[in-house]
């Protein structure tokens, strides 16, 4: 009886131990780098060491390599990457990015003169990344196209919403683009005060690299320089669904994708 | 008792000797294993887990004094564990901790494990294994997997689970990289990439290489039961009937019944008729 219940304890306990998965209990290990703290007398030449006693036991940790950072390796691309280089590319990346999604996926093999050589990119080859102006592109594409950017308009003074009104909105949200004639706004003028197109969405495309579009979701909101005539504050509303500013333009992105 | 007794030469000192070779079965394994042996087991494997000093001698800034530099490697446990995962030489280490003005403490250094993949190019196949951060570096420096694993001594890879892959690597690259028969192209590469490590060994030392110690002993038993079989007496001294009937001919043998015939008065006692009973 007692025997069944002290098993049943230690199986219980045991699967409780395996499902935990709490950081405190975890065991940290490292690799180490050590030394002796009290060193081995020296031997005779040509001769075995002395015999280890106790005291040569007590290691000091040196080093611990799993702290250390580890330099860049450089590899050659095999085929274009998004975000990484060209076919044929030689990069310097972090190694586990490297061995993770580029070597073990195939996509790229060691910087070596013969890899260099086999993977070069030949003349006359049609190439990919022909397409893209470069392999970073279209990580900007879709930084901008997956957030929503509020475009703060005055409540009182009348306006129409112009290129360089999307450019300040971007830039207070970290994108800086360069010139207006990168902007593109929809065909009808948009004007206001107009508290009915208050958080109504429409589309701005932005061209990067005269090449590549980005479809920018933007939303009207309408500031007072007076604190007390400020509309009230909406708690993370760039994640709530809202009414398009043109119905039509809705339904030709919802057809689109 | 006279068994318990030490004798001879062992009862002056405390002798150790190995008679992993020497004795029994373990005395007919070939050559080719024992120098893998050595290579695993008996070589000094690469510093991983402390920093050797160089040079020859060291001058004291202080003193002037001249001492020769000895470097005592830092002992490593074997665990079972490790022949399941590929470590890239690190080990455990057993020791203590000693802070100034207190008592040591025991302590067990372990590296840090991780699951990953391995990929070979030899084989054409992925591994998802256990490693440490030291392997992924290692194969790194030595541009694969494959290189690695070849270009690597089996004392510094240290766990079965890495010798069994380069054995089978070598073992494919002898037999012309079969894993790509499907691309003959590929398979061309392959073999003109990796063939060099093809000259460090015989093709009987590629049978022998990447096996334990109990792996061997069957082997070894294996190949002396094929070239000694046991066939059964009864077929050897039929053979040998046959043979000399043969050679005798059937005149003897007809001979050999007429003189049964003459001297059959024996015969014709049967010890085990029944008894008439008086």
């Amino acid at each position: 009886m007692l025997r069944s219940i002290f098993k049943s304890g230690i199986n219980s306990i045991s699967t409780h131990l395996l499902t935990s998965n709490n950081a405190v209990t975890q065991q940290v290990r490292t690799t180490f780098i050590l030394r002796r703290k009290y060193p081995l007398e020296l031997h005779k030449k040509n001769q075995k060491p002395r015999k280890l006693r106790g005291k040569h036991f007590n290691y000091v940790l040196v080093e611990d390599t799993n702290r250390t950072v580890k330099p860049d390796i450089e590899v050659v691309l095999k085929q274009f990457i998004h975000g990484v280089g060209k076919k044929g590319e030689i990069v310097k990346v972090r190694p586990n990015f490297a061995y993770n999604e580029l070597l073990l996926t195939d996509k790229a093999a060691y910087a070596t003169p013969e890899n260099i050589e086999k993977y070069k990119l030949k003349e006359g080859e049609e190439s990919q990344e022909e397409k893209y102006s470069s392999p970073y592109a279209q990580r900007t594409v879709n930084m901008l196209q997956n957030r929503v950017f509020a475009i703060v308009m005055n409540k009182e003074q009348p306006w129409v919403i112009e290129p360089w009104h999307v450019r300040a909105s971007l830039r207070k949200c970290g994108y800086h683009i360069l010139s207006d004639d990168a902007i593109e706004l929809p065909q009808e003028k948009i004007t206001g005060p107009d508290l009915q197109k208050q958080n109504k969405e429409f589309i701005v495309t932005v061209t990067i690299n005269k090449m590549e579009k980005a479809k920018v979701r933007c939303r009207i909101h309408h500031w007072s320089t007076n604190p007390s005539d400020r509309l009230p504050y909406v708690y993370e509303h760039w994640l709530q669904d809202t009414e398009p500013l043109f119905p039509s333009e809705q339904k030709s992105n919802e057809s689109s994708s | 008792m006279a068994s318990s007794v030490k004798q001879g030469f062992a009862t002056l000192k405390k002798v150790h000797v190995n008679k992993r070779f020497s004795v029994g079965l373990g005395a007919q394994v070939p050559e080719a294993y024992r120098k893998f042996w050595a290579e695993w087991m008996e070589r000094q494997p690469a510093a991983v887990h402390y920093i050797p000093n160089e040079g020859r001698f060291k001058r004291n800034q202080k003193t002037g004094e001249v001492v020769p530099i000895q470097n005592v490697h830092i002992p490593l446990k074997r665990v079972v564990e490790e022949n399941f995962g590929i470590w890239g030489g690190e080990a455990v280490i057993q020791g203590f901790k000693k802070p100034e003005m207190k008592h040591r403490k025991p302590c067990f250094w372990v590296p840090t494990l991780k699951r990953s993949a391995v990929r070979s190019e030899v084989l054409n196949e992925f591994f998802s294994v256990t490693l440490t951060d030291r392997t992924i570096t290692l194969i790194h420096e030595h541009h694969g997997f494959d290189h690695y694993l070849l270009k690597s001594p089996a004392c510094d890879l240290r766990s079965v689970l890495a010798l069994k892959i380069k054995r089978k690597i070598l073992i494919d690259l002898l037999n012309g990289c079969p894993a790509w028969d499907h691309n003959k192209t590929r398979q061309d590469e392959v073999k003109k990439e990796f063939s060099q490590y093809l000259e460090q060994y015989t093709p009987e030392e590629i049978e022998w290489y990447g096996l334990t110690y109990a792996e061997a002993l069957a082997k070894t038993q294996k190949m002396i039961k094929e070239a000694n079989p046991i066939v059964p007496h009864k077929q050897i001294f039929r053979e040998k009937l046959i043979e000399q009937l043969k050679q005798a001919g059937l005149e003897e043998v007809t001979g050999e019944k007429a003189a049964d015939e003459e001297s059959s008065w024996l015969k014709k006692l049967n010890p085990f008729s029944k008894k008439k009973e008086f």
